[in-house]
């Protein structure tokens, strides 16, 4: 009995000691990450002078929405926001759309050459996208397109990173429950529909969400495309409040941040709780 | 990896830059003849936070010519962006009619002939170039030709906190680098918590505010196009910077005139261009004087407007027109006590409104004085060699906040900027 309880103790000692490890660790990643993103907040909730103070206040004295309502005045921020909702949406749904079409393809339809296709769509991964920016934007001038949205939006819609993601997924599907559907006669459509896709939600629900966060914030390229107001983005159309030259007021700034990342976190909410229902509903065994 | 957005920015200009170069984007649209002459595109990034300004001079210039209509693109947050932006539409052959230039980016797009000579089109556009204050015009020559009229024109100032003067004992701005040594001692020994003097980093042109100093040890970054970096005086400039900033007299930072706004800091080095901010939003008494001597201590700079070389003579035309209205009596007038920037046109200076103000805001006649006094043209190291201020300002970030070693920095930039215009200016000389 002491014996036993002495090892029980050892034993909990241990795990208690890498509870504590695993806390602390959590606690690192949690102060990394979530500090800035506080003091983001802060400051943009901050009176002006509070903002640059020596030491820094980690809790404002009063709580104003100014650099709100200079965010919302200043630069003509509900045209940016309805912008890059419409960017990301529709380039959301034909990047998702496409590249579980695609992976589909690639993996269970037969036709000559689809390892070339898929050695084709891996090369063109690995080319960075400044490369063909150059290339992109004198198409797009040829075709008019400049400041407009199906200029930002077509060059920016065919990426290899679906397909390449979900043509590995469906490969690691069980061979077995695609053979049943097989000899069942079920028409391709409808074994995407009805077989493939319930057992990937959790990884298409991954890829929308990259993808929502990479199109979200894309500057580059609709900076490029853009001349104003009528189709640049958020994270184009705040480099207004920040300038070279003149004086940055950095509560707007913060304030700005603050409202671009709230619609990703909502969409990120949403998803995630897909993700969950996905990973739970076990098609594996049928 | 670190990767910032202008640097990325940077790959792109560079990679556009050389396609340009090579006159072969690849996929044509060489020819940007056509396009209507009676809609002008006027791409800025709005220095000194003058989009609204912007805006009313080109409503005024529609309302005097109602055939006209004037599209202003939005060029980004610097001048580095609206120079990349605009490489990306040279390349891709869908330009604006007019461009705001800086200081460095005039030269690289001149050379490329991005940008066409306006001296025909003065001539042809009645343009009173003999108006525009002469040294800010002749900034802009290149082999006998004008390449831009001056528009944000600015010059560095020595902003500082009056009441942290007085409560030293400190009678005015420095008049020498080693007077401000002795300054600065002064005022951390009493405040030690507020940096003495706050200067941009190399992201935010600190490359610039050096240049003046460099200048009174009698360095440079170069003469003309002899690399001038391993000269004993500069590195002893440099030397000085990287020591002040040991002694905590000089700190650099991103964004300093917030800093020295809200009284963090003693004194500021920035462009006129923050004058009018500052003004309007800074917590604290200020004052503003020359960069210490023995002059000439300070370059001129800030940005011109040029004109695309690859539209019609037409569209030429209209674009001159605008130009010149945008920076005519009047709207100099309005512009530079908006923003703080200098005034461009001698008329301008005679103007009753001006006078009145300048008697009222002398901190504003400091620029216009030290740009008689104590200015002179840049180096070309800097300014005229492709990439020359962003290579400059991070060699200095490395000396001061990386803590490295001169010489080898002072070395490495000699080399870099030699191999620079070996390869891309010397062959088109």
């Amino acid at each position: 009995m002491n014996n036993d309880a002495g090892t029980h103790r050892h034993g909990g000692d241990r795990r208690r000691l890498r509870g504590a490890i695993a806390y602390l660790a959590m606690l690192v990643v949690v102060a990394t990450v979530v500090i800035p993103l506080y003091f983001v907040l802060i400051t943009s909730l901050k009176p002006r002078p509070d903002i640059y103070t020596q030491p820094v206040m980690w809790f404002p004295d009063e709580i104003i929405p100014d650099s709100y309502t200079t965010v919302f005045t200043a630069v003509p921020f509900w045209e940016y926001l309805r912008n890059s909702v419409f960017i990301t949406a529709v380039l959301t749904v034909v990047q998702v759309v496409l590249g579980v079409l695609s992976a589909y393809a690639l993996v269970f339809l037969r036709f000559p050459g689809r390892h070339a296709a898929f050695l084709f769509i891996l090369a063109s991964l690995m080319v960075p996208k400044e490369i063909t920016v150059i290339s992109n934007f004198a198409l797009v001038a040829q075709l008019g397109w400049t400041n407009s949205f199906a200029g930002i939006i077509v060059p920016l819609a065919g990426v290899a990173f679906g397909a390449y993601l979900l043509r590995n997924h469906f490969m690691s599907l069980p061979g077995e429950v695609i053979e049943a559907a097989r000899m069942d006669g079920t028409p391709p459509m409808k074994m995407l529909w009805r077989v493939v896709l319930p057992m990937s939600w959790p990884t298409v629900a991954a890829f929308t969400i990259i993808t929502i966060v990479t199109e979200w914030n894309q500057y580059l390229w609709p900076f490029l495309i853009a001349s104003n107001e009528k189709v640049a983005p958020l994270p184009v159309g705040l480099t207004l409040l920040q300038q070279a030259e003149g004086l940055t007021n950095w509560g707007p700034v913060m304030a700005g941040t603050v409202v671009t990342m709230l619609p990703i976190l909502v969409a990120f909410l949403l998803l995630q709780k897909q993700m969950i229902k996905g990973l739970t509903a076990g098609a594996v065994k049928g | 990896m670190h990767i910032t957005r202008r640097a990325l920015l940077t790959t792109v200009g560079g990679i556009a830059a050389a396609a340009t170069l090579t006159s072969c984007a690849g996929t044509g649209g060489s020819s940007a003849g056509g396009g209507d002459p009676k809609n002008i595109r006027f791409m800025s990034n709005h220095p000194g936070k003058s989009q609204d300004l912007e805006q009313k001079i080109i409503d005024a210039f529609v309302a005097e010519n109602p055939e006209y209509s004037v599209e202003l693109i939005d060029g980004g947050s610097d001048y580095e962006e609206l120079a990349q932006k605009f490489n990306a539409q040279l390349a891709g052959g869908d330009v604006p009619d007019i461009v705001v230039a800086s200081d460095v980016t005039w030269f690289p797009l001149a050379l490329n002939e991005a940008i066409t000579p306006m001296d025909e089109l003065w001539s042809s556009g009645k343009v009173d170039s003999d108006d525009y204050v002469d040294t800010l015009r002749e900034d802009y020559v290149f082999e006998g030709k004008h390449y831009g009229l001056p528009y944000s024109r600015s010059t560095p100032l020595f902003y500082f906190n009056s009441e942290l003067w007085e409560k030293a004992g400190l009678d005015g701005a420095p008049t020498t680098w080693d007077e401000f040594d002795e300054m600065a001692a002064k005022l951390l020994k009493d405040n030690p918590d507020v940096a003495p003097l706050v200067v941009p980093d190399g992201s935010n042109y600190l490359d610039w505010y050096f240049q003046g100093m460099i200048w009174t040890f009698g360095g440079s970054y170069s003469k003309e196009w002899d690399m001038a970096f391993t000269d004993d005086k500069s590195l002893e400039a440099g030397r000085f910077l990287a020591e002040q900033v040991n002694k905590g007299h000089i700190k650099i930072t991103a964004d300093p005139t917030n800093e020295f706004g809200t009284g963090l800091a003693g004194a500021l080095l920035e462009s006129t261009g923050s004058l009018g901010g500052l003004k309007e939003q800074a917590a604290i008494e200020f004052d503003t004087a020359y960069l210490p001597g023995p002059k000439p201590g300070c370059p001129t700079g800030g940005a011109g407007l040029a004109i695309t070389n690859k539209i019609d003579d037409e569209r030429k035309a209209s674009a001159m027109k605008f130009v010149e209205f945008a920076t005519n009596q009047d709207n100099t007038v309005t512009f530079s006590q908006a923003t703080g920037y200098m005034p461009v046109r001698k008329s301008a200076l005679e103007h009753p409104d001006e006078q009145a103000y300048l008697k009222d805001e002398p901190r504003a006649q400091t620029a216009i004085d030290q740009l008689a006094e104590n200015t002179q043209s840049q180096d070309y190291a800097r300014c005229f060699l492709p990439g020359g201020g962003d290579r400059i300002g991070e060699g200095l970030d490395r000396i001061t906040t990386g803590g490295e070693d001169v010489e080898k920095i002072f070395e490495e930039l000699q080399k870099q900027s030699q191999e620079v215009y070996e390869r891309d200016i010397e062959p088109k000389l």
